[in-house]
Formats: structure tokens, C-alpha cells, sequence
């Protein structure tokens, strides 16, 4: 109760503060201020989805911006819309390019994704110069506001109008950033690959996250065009970009607050930087509070010296410079500049992260309190060991180049068993995984799941029913080890997208936290629920790998050398966890260098050597088997005991 | 015959293109990363050369002052904005590399001004006539400097002990390490190589476009392209993208209108992302988990 009032409290003041000011204050230039923090507002709500969730550099949102600005004035002076119906043209055309855009990006990472938005802007700069006929070009467009429902707007309703698209907003992001799909847009920053092998389906997220975050662009845009009423493409440019950055930066990722700080700084800067003395003021604020925090880091050796003195350096040039230069509107980018890298070197985690913190402490706002733990039956409901095959490899290869990493092996796999699979490095055991769960497609053979073939990718692979953990984790590193699990989650998560903005899918939520919860119960984890998973053990990370891939309610469950790197007592609890889901019914392909746990657990083996299998059997008969040892230890022949004993006897 | 003076003429231009992006190609095989703000580099060496010879260095003596002053600021950005974030495994150095590039760009326009300012050089522009395509004897010039650094570097990089260095790190960044191979050093060296590159490509452009704080926000955008088309790992296919490319927007810009003549290089650049993410010549990776 005190979380909810504190949180929503919050809110409300916020909103009621907005709201009030032109009441107070009649003034057209402030109202104008005003009005452009409520769009900048959506538009950094916007940016913030994939520079804070998806983790993408987008450099695209001004020309989103622009776009549908343009579509907004265009569709008014053009087709003779009336406001909602030009609002809702913009939304359109920035959820549409967007959509467009992301489908070439999504096989991007980094810096091509950054380059690929890049040049969309630069694109959409030159469409917009160029196409003079319908933009009227460099001149310009002049626009009326139109009337909403038949009534002339005035600046002041404008503003209310604009408030209360940003309240709208900010309830739906919320919603849907507190749902699964923020859990996802997550997971696809922190792992692509075990995103798509949890099921969760990184092109589909990529290109809604994108998609979304352009429409709010396109919202902003149509906003912007009626708010000033006069376009130019120049509006739209590079240096735009760089400030909505800073805006995001500024403000704090991954946070509805920081977006609304970032926009209202960047709303009010320009009238910062133009008036000498007060710009001087926040140099010096600035430069005291990168001194002391980083002072305080430096001394605590919680930065790195780099991290505390680089700020330092950047804006004591900008106290200097405040003091010296007298024309600060000429210097404004590298006011920009100087203060951005500030903040991204000294303050990642932005104003409100700081903030954050600092209140939290003040308050304590306990987390919302975690359900009971489901039943283990409802979180991974047993399934019949009927001991039918269940995977069916045929003569399976695949070849890097020259590399025959799997040579043409045939395993079957039989339902509810635990079946080992070894071989010494470099035997192709994680590759014929990784051919299984679909991260590469096979060179030639066939894999079959109840006698049909696998789908080859990982995504499907994960959809019909196979499930894995990673020899190199692949956790979700910066969600908690509970959001891990229900990020997987699969079987309880029905409702549609509209209901999620709604607010209507709080059961699903509940439901699968106590899923989840139960899940960690079984490997030993329901204690640090609310543990950050990078920030959890090694031996733990493993058992949350395992954990993740149950949320999947798998019928076959691949562990890709689960033991590998854990302490003793670690291992035992391993078998006991592997046991108990063997238990349950699920079949199991167990990759494993510790004999020990091979022998205790696995009703068959397979060995592999070079890419082929040369054993197949019980645990005891594959280490008799004098393929398996001379594959591990090397060949016996050269010196037979015969031979050592003579050796022995006649020295030199 | 216009039309093959437009190409010829244009795939001079796409040399500098290339030259430019054989730079980013330098700095993402050591460390993954390029300089989003490496156009800031070509303006910002193009206007110190510029003053070198207003303060009457003699050209010969300008060029390695020009090219000296562009590895210096190659090696600030590398302290600056990418040194950290490789420490933290992170992406910042693409949003920190960009802030680097708007304070060059600020610092240039207050310094040298907003205006264009035309770079003397003693090369002769009086056109030859080849085969009935005329091409001036600055623009040969373009293309000599061009394969002679791209050379040299070449020449550097499988030669000496230091450009061994620079391989072993391209090649295995913890192998190279454990070698005894410092790989920050390696970073840094790939960077002031990169920065010479964008100095070059300056010097050898200007007495084409002027000099000004906007000379390298377009040419960036299409090194940008070239590199990613060709592929970040493609070595001299660079070379033969950044010339296709040249002539491509130099036959737009006369077939279609020149407000139009950046628009090929950035479809070219989508389309190419969207269908080989690893570029026409680049290799592809083989996902490891």
C-alpha cells in the first residue's frame, strides 16, 4: 500500500503540477515551452524502448520525428483531416517506416544497427529536401491547426490535449514494459541466441519494439507540427538526434521518470544556454557534482580513475569555457558534447538511476511482494516415460569447410530416459546440439522429433518442445533471477497485445511468478528471486540456466555440460536437481566430462569421437570399451605390459 | 562520352571513399569498433593543413604535419571515447565517439569559421584529355595518394614486427594477449592509424571540395556505406565498392538531380545490411555459444 502511494503519488503531483501551470502562468512563450516538454516527453519515451530495453544505438527517432510531422501537416492541408484522424496518420507512418526499417536491422547488432538508422535519417532528410512538390522543400510548410471533433483549438487546450497524450502513454509503456513483452525486449539485449532458444522469438520483438518506439515518434511529430505550425526538413537534422540522445542519457534509461526529466531538460536547455549567467550557474553545478561523485567513487575505488576524471576534465572545460566565451549559442554542440560525455562516462545510469537510488533509500519502497510458489505439477506438469523414441538423429553431418565436426552419427533418444552423451574435446558433441536445438542447419541427414522433422531454427525448435542451457552462460544478465524464469515462461501468457496496454493481464502476471518461484524451488534458487542473475554465483547462474529452460515446460531437455566449472558440493546438488526432473517424466540429453555424473545418472550413453559415435551402451559397458578408451587415453598397443616388463628387465 | 567522364569522374571521388573507410576497417579489426565521428577527423586535419600552409609551411612539409596532427586526434579518440567501453565490453563507444565528433565539429566552426575556404595545392588542376575523358592532375593525385597509404599500410601491417602485432590481435584478440601482445597498445595503434588514413583522405580531397565544417558529413555517410557494402573485414574490397559507388551517385546526381546524389549510397547501404549483414566481401561468422 505505502509502494502504490508512493509510486502513484508521485505521478499524480507530477500531472496535476503539469497541468496547472498555464492556469497560473499566462504566458505564450512559457505555454510553448510546456508544450514541447510533453512531446519531447513521447518522443523519449519512445527512444528510450530501444536505447534502453533493446540496448540499440537509434539514431532514426528525429527523422521519425519528421516523418510524421510531415504526415500530420500534410494529411490536414492535403486531405482536410481533422486533428485526431492527422494524429492518428502520424502514429501510422511511424509504426509503419518503423516496421519497415526494422526488418532490414533486425539481423543487426551495434553498429550496423546504428549505421542502418543513420542512413534512414539521412535518407529520410533528402526525401523530405527533395520531394518539393508535396513538402514545399527547404521552404518550408506552413500548417493550421485543425479543429478537434468541429472545436478551434487554442495554444492552452493544445497543451492539455498534448498532456493528455503523454498520460496516455505513459500508462500503456508502463503496462506493457512491466508485462512479458518488456521482459523480452530485455532478454534480446542481454542474449539473442538463448532468446530465441527460450522461445521467446528475437525478430518478432525486435521489430515490435522498433515498430512501437517509431510510432511514439510519429505521435511526437504529429504533435510537433501542430504546436508550431510551420516544417522545414532542417528541423529533423543530425544535431536533433544527438540531443534526443542526451535527452534519454540525461534523464536515465529504462525509465518513464528519466525520460520525462531528460525531455524537460532538453525542452528548457536551449533557454539555459542563451542566457550567459545562468548557463555559467549550471556549469559550475555540474562540474561540483562530477567532482564530488567522482571524488567519492575514486576514494571508494568503485570507478575506475578514468570514470572520475574524464568528467571532471569535460566539464571544468565548460566552466572555463562559460567563463570566457561570450556567445554561448555559438558553442551550443559543444556545450552538448561536453555535458553528454559526462553523463555517459560519469553518470551511465543518468539522473533518474541516480536519483533512484538515493530515494530509495530515503523511502524504502519495498518490492511488490512475490506470491506463494504454484504447485510443481502446474509449473512443469509431469509427462508419461513411456520409452518410445522420442529424437531420432539419421546419419547427421555437418562440415565447417574442411571440418567434419559431426560426421554422419545416428542416435535415438528414448522418451522419459536420461541419455548421456560424451567424447573427448573436440568430439562434435556441442555442435550435434547445436544442430539439434537449431542454431546451425545440418549439411546433410535428418533429425526427427516423434517421427516428424525439426523445424530448422532455433526459435521453432524451442516452440515444439526441446529445450537447452548453454555451455557458456546465456543467462538474461541484467534481469533478476525470477524475470529469467518467467521470460521463458511458456503455456500462461494468453492475453493480446491491446489488453497488456490496457492493464488487463495482471493474472497472467501472478500466475507465472508463482510458476517461476516454483521452478526455483526446484534447483535450490527460491531465496534469490530477486537476485540480479549476473550478479548471482556461478554454481547458481547454472541452476537458473536450468530453471529458464523449464519454463518451457520442455518434453526434451538438453544440458550442455552442466557441471562444468562447479565446486563439489555443487555437483551433487546438480544430480539431485537432474534427478528430480527426471522424475517428472521429461527425457534428457546430458553432456558431461564428469564420469561420475554420467555413470549415476544416464540409463544409456552414446560416445563420440571425431565427429562419429563409437559406443553406445550402459555407462558401465562404454568404459570398458576399448574403442572409448583408446579415444580418451590414446592407443595401448606400443607397450603392452609384456613389453613394459621386459623394459623393466633389461635396462638400456 | 558524358556519361563516361561522369564515371570516371565519380569513381575518383569513390577512391576517398574507400580511403576513408579502409580506416574504419583498421580500428574494427583490432577492436570491433569504428569512429562514428571519423568525418570530424577528415574536416578537422583538412583545416590544420590548411593553417600550416597559411602560416606558410611549405606544402611537403605540410603533408606530414597534416598527417601527424590526424594521428594525434585518432589517438584522443581512442583514449577518449573507446578505450573504456572496450574495458566494459560495453557499446558506448558509439555513442561516445559520435560526442567526440560534435565537439570537433563545434570547435571547428568556432575556430575556422562556418565558410567554405578553398585549399591551395601546387598540383596542377588543368585538365589532360585521356581517351576524351578529361581528368585534372589533382585528381590522378587523389588516386596515387590513395593506393600509396593503402599500400604502405599493407606493406606495415605484414612486415614489421609491430604490424604482426596488429594482425595477431585482428586474429585472436586473447590468443594475441597471451602472446604478450598488448592488445590496448595494438587498439591504440590501429586508432592513429585511422586517423592518418582520415587525414590523408582531407588533405587529398580538399583542393576538390573546399575546406569547411560540413566537407565530410556527406563523404562520411558514403565511407560509411562503402564499408559496410564491401564488408568491415573485405581489405581492398573497399576498393572496388567505394568506386562503384562513386560513379553510381555521380550519375544519379546528373541523371536525377543532385539533391538526390547521397540517396543510392544510403539504399545501397539498407539493402546491403538487410541482405549480407557481413558485406558482399566479408566473411561470415559462425555463431558460437
Amino acid at each position: 500500500m505505502k509502494r502504490l502511494l508512493l509510486i502513484h503519488g508521485a505521478e499524480v503531483i507530477a500531472l496535476l503540477l503539469l497541468s496547472a501551470i498555464p492556469l497560473v502562468v499566462n504566458n505564450a512563450y512559457a505555454l510553448g515551452l510546456l508544450t514541447l516538454l510533453a512531446i519531447y516527453g513521447i518522443l523519449l519515451i519512445g527512444l528510450d524502448v530501444t536505447v534502453g530495453y533493446l540496448g540499440q544505438i537509434n539514431l532514426a527517432q528525429a527523422a521519425f520525428l519528421g516523418l510524421g510531422a510531415y504526415a500530420s501537416g500534410l494529411s490536414v492541408s492535403l486531405l482536410g483531416f481533422g486533428m485526431i484522424s492527422a494524429l492518428a496518420m502520424s502514429l501510422l507512418v511511424g509504426l509503419v517506416f518503423g516496421g519497415l526499417l526494422a526488418f532490414p536491422a533486425l539481423r543487426l547488432e551495434g553498429p550496423q544497427f546504428a549505421l542502418a538508422t543513420l542512413s534512414f535519417s539521412a535518407l529520410s532528410e533528402t526525401i523530405l529536401n527533395e520531394w518539393e512538390g508535396l513538402t514545399g522543400g527547404a521552404q518550408g510548410l506552413q500548417i493550421s491547426r485543425p479543429a478537434l471533433w468541429g472545436h478551434p483549438v487554442t495554444a492552452q487546450g493544445f497543451y492539455w490535449l498534448c498532456i493528455l497524450f503523454l498520460v496516455i502513454v505513459w500508462l500503456a509503456m508502463r503496462n506493457l514494459l512491466s508485462s512479458q513483452w518488456g521482459r523480452a525486449f530485455e532478454a534480446l539485449r542481454d542474449s539473442p541466441i538463448a532468446t530465441d532458444a527460450m522461445g521467446i522469438g528475437t525478430y518478432r520483438h525486435k521489430i515490435a519494439a522498433f515498430a512501437l518506439g517509431s510510432a511514439l515518434g510519429g505521435l511526437a511529430g504529429g504533435l510537433y507540427a501542430f504546436n508550431f505550425q510551420y516544417l522545414q526538413p532542417q528541423s529533423f537534422v543530425y544535431e536533433l538526434m544527438v540531443i534526443l540522445l542526451l535527452g534519454v542519457v540525461l534523464g536515465g534509461r529504462k525509465s518513464l521518470w528519466g525520460a520525462l526529466v531528460g525531455a524537460s531538460l532538453i525542452a528548457l536547455l536551449p533557454n539555459l544556454l542563451s542566457n550567459r549567467l545562468l548557463f555559467q550557474i549550471i556549469s559550475i553545478l555540474g562540474f561540483g557534482i562530477v567532482l564530488i561523485s567522482g571524488g567519492r567513487g575514486l576514494i571508494q575505488k568503485t570507478v575506475r580513475p578514468f570514470q572520475a576524471i574524464a568528467p571532471m576534465i569535460s566539464m571544468g572545460l565548460l566552466v572555463v569555457g562559460a567563463a570566457l566565451v561570450t556567445n554561448t549559442e555559438d558553442w551550443r554542440k559543444a556545450i552538448f558534447a561536453l555535458m553528454l560525455f559526462s553523463v555517459v562516462v560519469g553518470l551511465p545510469e543518468g539522473l533518474m538511476g541516480f536519483a533512484a537510488r538515493f530515494l530509495s533509500r530515503i523511502f524504502h519502497v519495498p518490492p511488490a511482494p512475490l506470491p506463494s510458489p504454484a504447485s510443481l505439477d502446474a509449473a512443469l506438469p509431469a509427462k508419461s516415460a513411456d520409452n518410445v523414441p522420442l529424437l531420432v538423429l539419421k546419419d547427421l553431418k555437418r562440415h565447417f569447410g574442411g571440418v567434419h565436426a559431426v560426421d554422419g552419427i545416428s542416435i535415438t533418444v528414448h522418451s522419459g530416459r536420461i541419455h548421456g552423451l560424451i567424447g573427448p574435446n573436440g568430439s562434435g558433441k556441442s555442435t550435434a546440439v547445436n544442430v539439434i536445438s537449431g542454431l546451425y542447419t545440418p549439411t546433410s541427414g535428418s533429425i526427427l522429433l516423434h517421427g516428424k522433422p525439426l523445424p530448422g531454427n532455433m526459435f521453432r525448435v524451442a516452440r515444439v518442445g526441446i529445450s537447452r542451457t548453454f555451455q557458456n552462460l546465456q543467462l538474461f544478465t541484467e534481469l533478476s533471477a525470477i524475470d529469467n524464469v518467467m521470460a521463458a515462461m511458456k503455456g500462461v501468457y494468453h492475453s493480446p497485445l491491446p489488453m497488456v496496454l490496457l492493464g488487463l493481464a495482471r493474472r497472467e502476471e501472478r500466475r507465472a511468478q508463482s510458476d517461476a518461484l516454483a521452478l526455483l524451488e526446484l534447483v535450490g534458487l527460491q531465496r534469490q528471486a530477486r537476485v540480479c542473475a549476473k550478479d548471482l554465483t556461478y554454481g547458481a547462474q547454472r541452476f537458473l540456466e536450468i530453471a529458464r529452460a523449464l519454463a518451457r515446460k520442455p518434453e526434451l531437455l538438453i544440458l550442455d555440460e552442466p557441471a562444468a566449472g562447479l565446486a563439489y558440493p555443487d555437483v551433487s546438488n546438480l544430480i539431485k536437481i537432474i534427478w528430480d526432473i527426471h522424475q517428472r517424466g521429461i527425457t534428457i540429453i546430458l553432456i558431461e566430462h564428469h564420469m561420475d555424473v554420467i555413470s549415476e545418472l544416464c540409463d544409456v550413453v552414446t560416445v563420440l569421437d571425431g565427429g562419429r559415435v563409437i559406443a553406445e551402451g550402459s555407462a558401465e559397458d562404454v568404459k570398458r570399451d576399448p574403442g572409448v578408451i583408446e579415444a580418451y587415453l590414446g592407443t595401448a598397443n606400443k607397450i603392452t605390459a609384456a613389453g613394459v616388463q621386459e623394459l623393466s628387465a633389461n635396462p638400456g | 562520352m558524358i556519361t563516361a567522364q561522369i564515371v570516371v569522374s565519380g569513381a575518383l571521388m569513390g577512391l576517398v571513399y574507400a580511403l576513408v573507410a579502409y580506416g574504419f576497417q583498421l580500428t574494427y579489426a583490432t577492436s570491433k569498433s569504428i569512429n562514428f565521428g571519423q568525418g570530424e577527423l577528415v574536416m578537422l586535419s583538412a583545416f590544420f593543413s590548411l593553417t600550416l600552409l597559411d602560416w606558410g609551411v611549405p606544402y611537403w612539409l605540410m603533408v606530414p604535419g597534416g598527417l601527424l596532427f590526424g594521428v594525434l586526434l585518432g589517438l584522443f579518440v581512442e583514449r577518449a571515447a573507446v578505450r573504456l567501453a572496450l574495458e566494459q565490453k560495453s557499446e558506448g563507444w558509439i555513442l561516445l565517439t559520435i560526442i567526440v565528433g560534435l565537439l570537433g565539429f563545434s570547435a571547428a566552426e568556432n575556430i575556422w569559421g562556418r565558410d567554405d575556404r578553398p585549399f591551395p595545392t601546387p598540383i596542377s588542376s588543368d585538365a589532360l584529355h585521356i581517351f576524351g575523358v578529361s581528368i585534372t592532375p589533382v585528381e590522378i593525385s587523389v588516386a596515387i595518394g590513395v593506393f600509396a597509404l593503402m599500400g604502405l599500410i599493407e606493406l606495415f601491417k605484414r612486415k614489421t614486427l609491430l604490424g604482426k602485432a596488429f594482425e595477431a590481435v585482428s586474429a585472436d584478440r586473447e590468443a594475441a594477449e597471451l602472446m604478450g601482445i598488448s592488445a590496448t597498445r595494438t587498439v591504440m595503434l590501429s586508432y592513429g592509424l585511422s586517423g592518418l588514413v582520415a587525414a590523408m583522405a582531407g588533405i587529398l580531397v580538399s583542393p576538390i571540395t573546399t575546406v569547411g565544417p560540413t566537407m565530410a558529413s556527406a563523404l562520411i555517410l558514403k565511407a560509411f556505406s562503402v564499408a559496410v557494402v564491401a564488408g568491415l573485414d573485405s581489405g581492398f574490397g573497399v576498393v572496388i565498392v567505394g568506386i562503384f559507388l562513386g560513379s553510381l551517385e555521380s550519375l544519379t546526381s546528373f541523371y536525377i538531380g543532385s539533391g538526390w546524389r547521397e540517396a543510392p549510397g544510403l539504399i545501397l547501404l539498407i539493402l546491403a545490411l538487410a541482405a549480407r549483414p557481413n558485406g558482399v566481401f566479408g566473411k561470415a561468422g559462425i555463431r558460437k555459444v
